[in-house]
């Protein structure tokens, strides 16, 4: 915006003569460029504001939760909203409901964990899928595959959850979550991957659901990437008897490695933030740890969605929640300045960033 | 043509800025009824409500017998439980949020204009889905709590044997279904279980939305419909549904759960049960119009039984819109209260003394 406003300068009013008297000041002050540069200026720094409002919001409103549940706001394992229908009670001079407990680790814990998996699943596949759309494919079958990688990153999260809720999460837990828990052995490390295979809403799920959202993401920067690397190195390395497997692991990866690191956290940073669609199957249990890889969990973003009718009726509740936002946004915020830095030290292809593409 | 490029430069650039001030003259809502939800409401054209899944068959049958016949009046509606109903009526999003579950004391000190009016009477089913098992199976306060909390895992566990002399359980893992959102049911069904054995189920577990103690298996569900429609498709669930969905459980095999009220007997859920333990309570209902009517000592009484409220701002914003809520809201609790809209979904009409309440409050809303 502010980058197309000197562009318009040249052929500006001042040769055609004013057409009233009156307006004349008014015109001059909006064709002299100086206000609407100053608008421009203005513009530019809006989105900055933005975010400083949004974090001091947060921080004001989170104040009396943080206080309340002191260190145990992150360490505690127990979320409770408490009894508003009993007496409200005061601990050290703050009115809150009987019962209330904020302990956010299982959340922050399950935040962690769903990314985890997907980015686990997701970075092979991606990388895979990348490597044989600008390799292997022709290139007008290549481009119909990128194509549809990016169709897919276009799907609203939310009709990924409705299936994901309807179809994808009780396939898994009757279909595939059995054969993992019976085959794994019965060692003490490995207890987390045995045991009760729930009925589809959970972690594993989740975590799967999120790696299907955040393949694309990946996939699509990926091969930008590996599109940019010359060909002579990899025919270099192909007369040197090299096979495509070991060509691809000595020579393109390497030439794009911090690019690709920086394509992951971008697909993170996704990842942590997704919404609706892990709130819809992730089996929403508010401060308990998963017992294994397949129980149902929470994570912050799901208990916010889920939980947020309730939580807005009670003053502490919604300072809880505050606090919870100011830690997904930090998080979030850390993946997105990580991932930023990586990938400009790279290259300046296009990046897909951010939600809804 | 050059003009015209940098006004429409101008004009973006203060795009965000309205944006900004938007965004911070909004960051107070709650400081009253200032806003209208829309315009059309504000004239007193269209009455908006969300809540209740509990309560959703019946308000949709009121809906449309009243739009019927009062053709210039809109009414929209929202199953979204009763959590989302409190707060959308508090904020002024709606006019009627309904809700299974009173006000709290809590709600009452966020919201302090918003008052609850008791509308019909409701009832919850415990619904299980045991194949084999065709007598309704017992089940009381204590047992129920141990099962949620993941005590009781099995359906031929003692417990629940001593409870159904005679009856032969499968051996068959218990599959705990509760609601993932706010809802009234979930609010009814933890007073019940409180109310019942308050060592097993503590008072601080009651409420619209609680924290599950963590049972391999068990599932959270939104809404009453995914209630039905789960424990449909899960052996071994149990699951607490309203009895609006009693039409529903039943072709799915689900079975409705004999409960125990106060005085001990077990109890079917059924129109005289309702009305046994509905006359338990109906003499001393409050001006508030807040009362639980949760573990009745009528020996004959089904024990979770319960007011549906529609929560309500006192002050409406505009005196058309308070007088078209106020004509909709003294329908319902007269001619919506007869058998024509109750007997489908097997809810009571209001007894007197609630009706009174129910009428005062109801009088008590200004534009």
């Amino acid at each position: 915006m502010t980058a197309s406003v000197p562009t318009a300068q040249p052929d500006g009013g001042a040769g055609s003569p004013p057409p009233r008297r009156l307006g004349r000041a008014l015109k001059r002050r909006l064709t002299d460029g100086s206000p609407i540069r100053w608008l421009g200026r203005g513009g530019a720094v809006i989105p900055l504001l933005m975010l400083l409002f949004v974090l001091i919001t947060l921080i004001i409103k989170a104040i009396p939760a943080l206080e309340f549940a002191g260190p145990k706001f992150i360490t505690g394992t127990r979320w409770n909203f408490g009894a508003p229908y009993g007496t409200p009670v005061t601990t050290n001079g703050l009115v809150h409901n009987a019962g209330e407990s904020f302990g956010a680790l299982p959340e922050i814990l399950g935040t962690l964990a769903t990314s985890a998996i997907a980015l686990i699943i997701a970075i092979p596949v991606s990388i895979g899928a990348a490597l044989v759309i600008v390799e292997r494919l022709p290139r007008r079958l290549a481009n119909y595959f990128g194509l549809f990688l990016e169709l897919l990153a276009g799907i609203p999260s939310v009709i990924i959850g409705l299936w994901g809720a309807l179809t994808f999460g009780p396939f898994i837990a009757h279909n595939v979550a059995p054969i993992i828990s019976n085959n794994v052995p019965d060692w003490p490390g490995l207890s987390f991957f045995r045991g009760d295979t729930g009925n589809g809403q959970g972690l594993l799920t989740s975590g799967l659901i999120l790696a299907i959202m955040v393949i694309p993401i990946i996939a699509a920067t990926a091969r930008d990437l590996i599109r940019g690397v010359p060909i002579l190195p990899r025919e270099g390395a192909i007369a040197l008897g090299m096979s495509d497997f070991e060509c691809a692991r000595k020579v393109t990866l390497p030439w794009v490695g911090a690019g690709l690191v920086g394509a992951v956290v971008l697909g993170l940073g996704r990842a942590l933030g997704e919404t609706i669609a892990v709130a819809m199957v992730c089996g929403v249990a508010l401060g308990s740890l998963p017992t294994n890889l397949y129980a149902a969990m929470i994570t912050i973003a799901a208990n916010l969605v889920q939980n947020i009718d309730t939580a807005i009726l009670d003053k502490m509740d919604i300072s809880a929640f505050a606090a919870l936002a100011l830690i997904l946004l930090v998080i979030t915020l850390l993946a997105n300045i990580g991932a930023r830095m990586l990938v400009r030290k790279v290259s300046g292809t296009a990046l897909p960033v951010g939600r809804g593409l | 043509m050059a003009k015209n490029i940098r006004l429409v430069c101008t004009a973006a650039a203060l795009v965000p800025l309205t944006v900004l001030a938007a965004a911070c003259s909004s960051s107070s809502p709650s400081k009253g009824s200032g806003s209208s939800p829309n315009a059309a409401s504000a004239s007193g054209k269209q009455i908006t409500e969300t809540g209740s899944t509990l309560l959703f068959p019946l308000f949709g049958a009121w809906q449309n017998a009243y739009s019927t016949a009062n053709p210039n009046i809109t009414i929209t509606s929202g199953s979204t439980g009763s959590g989302t109903g409190i707060a959308d009526a508090s904020q002024g999003l709606v006019n009627i949020g309904a809700s299974d579950a009173y006000l709290s004391s809590s709600d009452i000190q966020s919201s302090p204009g918003l008052i609850n009016i008791p509308l019909t009477v409701a009832a919850l089913m415990i619904n299980y889905n045991v194949p084999g098992v065709k007598k309704p199976l017992n089940l009381d306060g204590t047992v129920l709590a141990q099962i949620y909390k993941g005590k009781i895992t099995n359906w031929n566990d003692p417990a629940i044997a001593k409870l159904n002399p005679g009856v032969s359980l499968p051996n068959l893992k218990i599959v705990t279904l509760h609601r993932a959102d706010g809802s009234g049911s979930t609010f009814l069904f933890t007073s019940y279980m409180n109310a019942q054995d308050a060592t097993d189920w503590p008072s601080s577990d009651v409420n619209t939305t609680i924290t599950w103690p963590s049972v391999p298996g068990a599932a959270a569900e939104t809404g009453s419909g995914a209630m039905v429609t789960t424990c449909g498709s899960t052996k071994g669930c149990i699951a607490y549904i309203g009895i609006s969905y009693l039409s529903k459980t039943q072709p799915l095999g689900l079975g409705e759960a004999s409960l125990a009220n106060k005085s001990g007997k077990t109890v079917q859920p059924t129109h005289s049960t309702i009305a046994t333990a509905l006359a338990s309570f109906d003499t001393n209902t409050p001006a508030s119009g807040a009362q639980s009517l949760i573990n009745t000592s009528a020996a004959g009484g089904y024990p979770i039984i319960n007011y549906e409220y529609a929560m309500v701002k006192k002050s409406q914003p505009s005196a058309a819109e308070a007088t078209a809520l106020k004509a909709f809201l003294n329908w319902i609790v007269t001619t919506g209260n007869t058998s024509t809209y109750l007997e489908p979904v097997n809810f009571e009409p209001l007894p007197a003394p609630a009706l009174t309440v129910a009428k005062n409050l109801i009088n008590s809303i200004s534009g």
